[in-house]
């Protein structure tokens, strides 16, 4: 048998100790204040000082020095490596700003015409049963009863009766705002997530919220107030049913990497198309929050109808558009998807 | 992925670019849900703070007023903006800033990708939206079962975004073993020159001399007995006390005799020391 070195672990150690207890100290504060806030010296002496300390790590694992010395470097390598890869020393400074605005403009519309498939299934499997719902509780309002319980219909349907000449308080608006947020945005989200039991979960959320919006509407209007419920709908709806399927649109997505991999394993085929197509639910999200700014603040309040159905339709158009056009090259969406992802799936 | 499966089924060993591998304890249900509830009761706690506070404004002022009215109502809305903010944003938040959420820090748990890097916002985000299904039908049961079923513990929300939570080591100094009291010169006269330990003896022999002082006389001699018989035939070497045999030996075996760095072990005087090496390797 060969000894691998002829230095005592003690000389070893001491020799090199400065060293490791400079990059624990530089560890330290580079986790407590982040790499960004360290002196432009200390970050140069970073990176030297973390391969040295690997290479004493390798030279005491070679040389069989104790446990605890090995442990000693392991953990101290091993902080310093999450610092050295950290999330911050692989984007540029300047980075931030512009891949959100890239996002927005590009990467989102693009995703979502990419996955049109889904997004249409989901879109489908909506508004159908929407449409189900509505004119099922037009021809018998008792049905609506099977779908949203009637407690909850009654009021609703008296303050649509109400119309909105009054207005809303300043303190209601922003209730439901808060309301609207937790409750829609809740939902989309859900009904992304629940994508990944194949789909079902997704397509689930997606035709019991088309069937009880639907039978909701149908109810209203059958009580003879359908004029005030669509005058409401119309402020907001396209951002926010919009934004819904979106949300159901990448859960089926999901689901079906998994259902449909392809040439690449379940779990790979899973990751990429979930970062590929997490921008939409980001994106899904943001239209939720605008869409409950406007219910809230903009859709009960006392402007005229007229104006009301105007914005209303200008905000659908606009909204269709961005999705179909925004971010388009004369050659279509085939360069750039905007997938820099610089943590590979593994 | 870079790594190999460990000799225990809660390592993970990964290869970085310095060909260093690193082994990490993969966190087990029992830790996770610990963190998990202290996280909850953050999150909660926080929001039911914020809930009274507005609640205590609106009754204290009597509601008198209809201004005084809508501002209470107003109130209620950021509560629930908050709740939004507790099921939807927090972990996301903390996670893609910190490598985990103030519940996982109090339990000492990291969330790393499988590939052993700090996880950005994209692993963040999808880890935290896939919550929602693992927590279904009730207490996360889902989550548990894909735990089980995964080979590092990882729920369907840490599968989606290749990430596991990890039990990070901490770096503490452990004092090198000296040899206490020091060796007689009668103990040393039949211990031989050279001693040669493979690394499974040198590391149970170490582990052995570590512990020892947490263990009964009467246990620590028992358990030395077990490796102090066989190297010591081995060696020829034989001793009364068989706790002390293995000091010495182990002693012998790493610190070959000298307790010092050669003098010539400074860095000014590299060349000089690495042909004192090179002589002594040949000798």
């Amino acid at each position: 048998m060969t000894v691998a070195s002829t230095l005592t672990e003690k000389a070893f150690t001491e020799r090199r100790k400065p060293e490791w207890e400079a990059l624990d100290a530089l560890t330290n504060e580079a986790q407590r204040r982040g790499i960004k806030k360290l002196e432009p010296d200390a970050v140069l002496r970073m990176s030297p000082l973390y391969r040295s300390v690997c290479a004493d790590l390798a030279a005491a694992q070679a040389a069989r020095y104790s446990a605890p010395l090995v442990d000693y470097l392991l953990g101290l390598t091993a902080a310093a490596h999450t610092v050295v890869y950290g999330p911050h020393a692989r984007g540029r400074e300047d980075g931030r700003k512009g891949r959100i605005r890239q996002a927005w403009l590009v990467a989102f519309p693009r995703a979502v015409r990419r996955f049109k498939r889904e997004m249409l299934l989901a879109a489908a499997l909506f508004f159908v049963p929407f449409a189900l719902g509505c004119v099922l509780t037009l021809r018998d309002p008792s049905f609506a009863f099977r779908v949203v319980p009637e407690a909850m219909l009654r009021p609703l349907t008296e303050a649509y009766a109400k119309g909105f000449d009054a207005g809303r308080e300043a303190g209601d608006g922003a209730f439901m705002a808060g309301f609207y947020v937790y409750n829609n945005v809740g939902i989309a989200l859900r009904c992304f997530a629940l994508g990944i039991f194949g789909g079902l979960g997704s397509a689930f959320y997606l035709v019991q919220n088309g069937l009880s919006i639907g039978a909701i509407l149908g109810y209203v209007a059958s009580q003879g107030a359908g004029e005030n419920i669509v005058v409401f709908i119309v402020g907001h709806g396209s951002l926010e049913l919009g934004a819904i399927v979106l949300a159901g649109g990448s859960g089926l997505s999901i689901g079906w990497s998994l259902v449909a991999p392809g040439e690449l394993p379940r779990l790979v085929s899973l990751q990429r198309r979930a970062r590929e197509i997490l921008v939409v639910v980001a994106g899904a999200a943001v239209m939720l929050f605008m869409a409950a700014a406007i219910e809230a603040f903009w859709s009960g309040s006392s402007a005229p109808r007229e104006v009301k159905v105007a914005v209303g339709g200008t905000l659908f158009v606009l909204v269709l558009a961005y999705v179909l056009f925004a971010g388009r090259t004369q050659d279509g969406d085939l360069e750039a998807s905007g997938d820099d992802s610089p943590e590979e799936p593994s | 992925m870079s790594g190999a499966r460990g000799p225990l089924d809660t390592d993970v060993a990964i290869e970085t670019p310095e060909h260093i591998v690193f082994h990490y304890r993969v966190a087990g249900p029992a830790r996770r849900a610990l963190g998990h509830v202290l996280d909850l009761l953050l999150c909660y706690g926080g929001v039911a703070v914020l809930g009274v506070v507005v609640w205590l404004a609106a009754s204290g002022g009597g509601l008198e007023t209809e201004e005084l009215q809508a501002t209470a109502k107003g109130g209620f809305g950021l509560v629930l903006l908050a709740l939004f903010a507790a099921q939807w944003v927090y972990f996301v938040v903390c996670e893609a800033y910190w490598g985990r959420s103030p519940g996982k820090m109090a339990v000492g748990l990291r969330v790393v990708t499988t590939s052993g890097r700090p996880i950005g916002w994209r692993a963040a985000a999808l880890r935290n939206l896939l919550r929602a299904a693992d927590l279904l039908p009730v207490a996360y049961l889902t989550g548990v079962v894909s735990m089980a079923l995964s080979s590092r513990f990882q729920r369907l929300g840490d599968l989606i975004a290749g990430t596991m939570v990890i039990v990070p080591e901490s770096a503490r100094a452990a004092r090198a073993l000296e040899l206490s009291p020091p060796a007689e010169p009668r103990e040393l006269r039949d211990l031989p020159e050279h001693v040669v330990l493979d690394a499974e003896e040198r590391g149970a022999i170490e582990l052995f001399l570590r512990r020892r002082h947490s263990l009964g006389t009467a246990r620590e001699l028992e358990l030395a007995s077990v490796l102090a018989r066989p190297i010591g035939d081995r060696l020829g070497y034989a001793h009364p006390n068989p706790s002390r045999l293995l000091a010495l030996v182990y002693d012998r075996a790493v610190n070959a005799g000298r307790l010092e760095a050669p003098s010539s072990w400074h860095p000014r005087e590299r060349t000089s020391s690495k042909k004192r090496r090179a002589g002594e390797a040949r000798s």
